[in-house]
């Protein structure tokens, strides 16, 4: 057991240190926003200008073959700088794995590569009216037409759907429950897209209606059928350690103890805990790192992690408004109090979570 | 970077596991007062961490973590962080040290009292004057209640002693990180009993551990068990370095509310039955209890802690 970076490692990180002291831009408006939108994507292009937006992909769709520990460094030096919150999170870190897992050659050559640059910005779509944290209910359907398929139904809170040029989610084909799903992928300018404002007044996510959209064979990620099982790969790396990397918390914190400085010794005991909390979450990561990078899969371990994480960041928001008080639209911490206020909900919900741990780590009966 | 344990420390723990199944069982809580010491003497686990040249295997605290927390699991009773990761950094060339001839308590900053001082061949005391070391035969001992039958706890006086011309805080931050393993590893078994309970104990014709009620709390404490590890095994790494104060203080902090949780959610699932002597899980639960307020309670080591990153230590190791 050790826990110093390799040469290798340091070299990257100041690179990445350095390039990012160079390059980031001041607060953008929010992505949320037409304008933050367009802003957001062209610092996509920028960072992929420097091989920085997906480090961790194969060199030919844009990336360096980083490893895990280097994708890690750079999520912390990422955050630590400031830097803009991703616009293309939903197709980098959820649809390009399952591309690079389960997509044919032509899907991935043409579509990872745009991805990585930001020409095209995805929008998930999972959840539906009735099928939320029971996703396995979902009621949306494709049928089997001559050259492809026809989408129809509903899907809702789809983050990014209200500006993103592509969605990808599940329907189904055959079946019930979890046997039958297909994976599809398509373009939102033919779906019918209502934006839905959030809790911060902007449109964050919206519905999705769709009416009889065609989808060419090429627009199904792996084998008709075979979407759950593709989605749960991607939940599953989306929940363990893409999703939220340690980075974000950290910095988060040390702002956190920043803002806490004179402050009651009470508040400071919580500020000072939750800096420890990040370091701890940190730790856990290279941990799992370690583990992943030996050929083992996540699994239901990352429920552990997307309980901590998310419950953290809510703490720590939470924390920062007790300090500001009626100052708490000061210095972006409000954005971020309402932003931790969805972790507990989105990308499966913490009961669920803690059902996950409870049945599949612990081996309690269901 | 490579975060997780060799082969050779898995095999640590695993042996000293074995060994403490085999000769420190539950039952052997309630009638000897030092199972499986002589077995693990055998094993040369009280040299592991001295120096070749003091008869030792010369070993890191990092290759121990897993073995210490194996004791925890077995709740095994004796001063085993005194002895064999305090005493190393304070009295090596002690004679029979290394065998586990000898068996050391402590009285460092911090203590209040001397833990299992009445299985003690030699007591190290911290005084104003500095560290001293007393032979047993020349102490006298006054018998603290406490919260663990296991542990017990002595005031500690004595008049013939040998000055002790070693820094206290090598020793004290490794017993405190030993001691935050051995809460691991109380948490870990805490929570390992109780999902067993959950699954075979049965009302309204299910078993408990299918309520969600019941599960989510057993989640949570899984959920502080994994995070509180990484911060004890990174102690470990840390211990002499720049944050190593620091680190020591996030580990033993962690690991006592990790273990604090674990007891009080294990007496909730269990019920009435917990709430008994005649469980064997009363040892954990003083364990827990009584390892939390050993080597500063949680609250002095978030103190510090909260002294530290907000007065504006924030280095990261690594």
């Amino acid at each position: 057991m050790e826990l110093d970076f390799s040469p290798a490692e340091r070299e990257f990180r100041a690179e990445v240190r350095d390039w990012l002291a160079r390059n980031v831009p001041g607060p953008l408006p929010s992505m949320d926003t037409p304008e933050g939108f367009e802003a957001h994507r062209a610092w996509e292009a920028r960072l992929a200008g420097a091989r920085l937006s997906v480090v961790s992909w194969p060199e030919e769709y844009g990336g360096r073959g980083a490893s895990l520990i280097e994708w890690l460094i750079f999520e912390e030096e990422y955050w630590a700088a400031g830097a803009p919150a991703r616009v293309t999170q939903n197709g980098i870190f959820l649809l390009g794995p399952s591309l690079m897992r389960f997509g044919t050659p032509e899907q991935r050559e043409h579509w990872l590569p745009r991805m990585a640059r930001g020409d095209d910005v995805w929008a998930q779509a999972w959840s539906e009216p009735e099928a939320g944290s029971d996703l396995a209910a979902l009621t949306s359907r494709a049928e089997l037409v001559p050259g492809g398929w026809r989408l129809h139904g509903h899907k809702t809170w789809s983050s990014r759907a209200a500006f993103a040029d592509h969605g990808f989610g599940l329907f189904r084909t055959s079946g019930t429950r979890h046997r039958g799903l297909t994976y599809f992928m398509f373009p939102l300018a033919d779906v019918g897209v209502r934006p839905i404002a959030q809790l911060d007044g902007l449109p964050g996510f919206a519905e999705l209606f769709f009416d009889g959209l065609f989808a060419p064979g090429s627009m199904v990620v792996g084998e008709a059928g075979e979407g759950w099982r593709i989605a749960m790969a991607t939940t599953s790396s989306e929940r363990g350690l893409t999703l939220r990397s340690p980075g974000r918390f950290l910095a988060t914190a040390d702002r956190l103890v920043a803002l806490a400085r004179g402050a009651d010794p009470a508040l400071a005991d919580r500020a000072a805990r939750c800096w420890v909390e990040a370091e701890a979450y940190r730790l856990h990561t290279y941990m799992t790192a370690r583990r992943i990078m030996a050929g083992a899969e996540v699994g239901p371990a990352a429920s552990l992690g997307k309980l901590f994480w998310s419950e953290l960041d809510l703490r720590m928001h939470a924390l920062a408004m007790e300090l500001l008080g009626e100052r708490a639209g000061a210095g972006g911490w409000l954005d971020g109090f309402l932003f931790s206020l969805a972790g507990p909900i989105y990308a499966g919900t913490n009961e669920i979570q803690r059902n996950i741990v409870a049945e599949r780590i612990l081996g309690l009966p269901r | 970077m490579n975060f997780g344990f060799t082969d050779e420390q898995l095999a640590l723990g695993a042996t000293v596991r074995d060994v403490a199944r085999a000769h420190c069982p539950p039952a052997a809580l309630r009638s000897e007062r030092r199972p499986a010491w002589k077995q693990l003497a055998e094993l040369g686990f009280f040299g592991l961490l001295l120096p070749p040249e003091a008869g030792g295997l010369g070993l890191d605290l990092v290759d121990l973590l897993l073995a210490l927390e194996e004791a925890g699991r077995a709740c095994l009773p004796g001063p085993v962080v005194e002895t064999a990761v305090a005493a190393p950094y304070l009295v090596p060339d002690t004679p029979g040290l290394a065998s586990g001839a000898v068996c050391v308590s402590v009285l460092l900053p911090g203590q209040v009292y001397a833990p299992d001082a009445d299985l003690a061949d030699l007591l190290v005391v911290a005084c104003a004057g500095g560290l001293r070391a007393a032979p047993r035969q020349s102490v006298r001992l006054t018998p603290r209640p406490g919260v663990d039958p296991c542990r017990p706890l002595f005031e500690v006086a004595f008049e013939e002693f040998a000055e002790v011309a070693r820094p206290v805080g090598p020793a004290l931050r490794r017993a405190t990180v030993a001691t935050a393993a051995q809460l691991v590893g109380v948490a870990r078994e805490l929570l390992a009993v109780t999902v067993g309970y959950a699954r075979t104990r049965t009302q309204f014709g299910a078993a408990i551990g299918s309520f969600q009620a019941v599960k989510h709390q057993l989640a949570d404490v899984a959920v502080a068990i994994d995070f509180a590890a990484p911060l004890v095994y990174r102690a470990a790494l840390s211990v002499d370095g720049a944050t190593g104060a620091r680190d020591t203080s996030a580990a033993k902090a962690a690991a006592g509310e990790a273990a604090g949780l674990a007891a009080r959610v294990a007496l909730q699932v269990h019920g009435a039955i917990g709430y008994t002597e005649e469980l064997d899980l009363r040892f954990w639960l003083a364990r827990a209890w009584s390892l939390s307020a050993a080597y500063g309670t949680t609250a002095v080591h978030r103190a510090r802690l909260r002294t530290a990153i907000v007065g504006g230590d924030l280095r990261r190791y690594p």
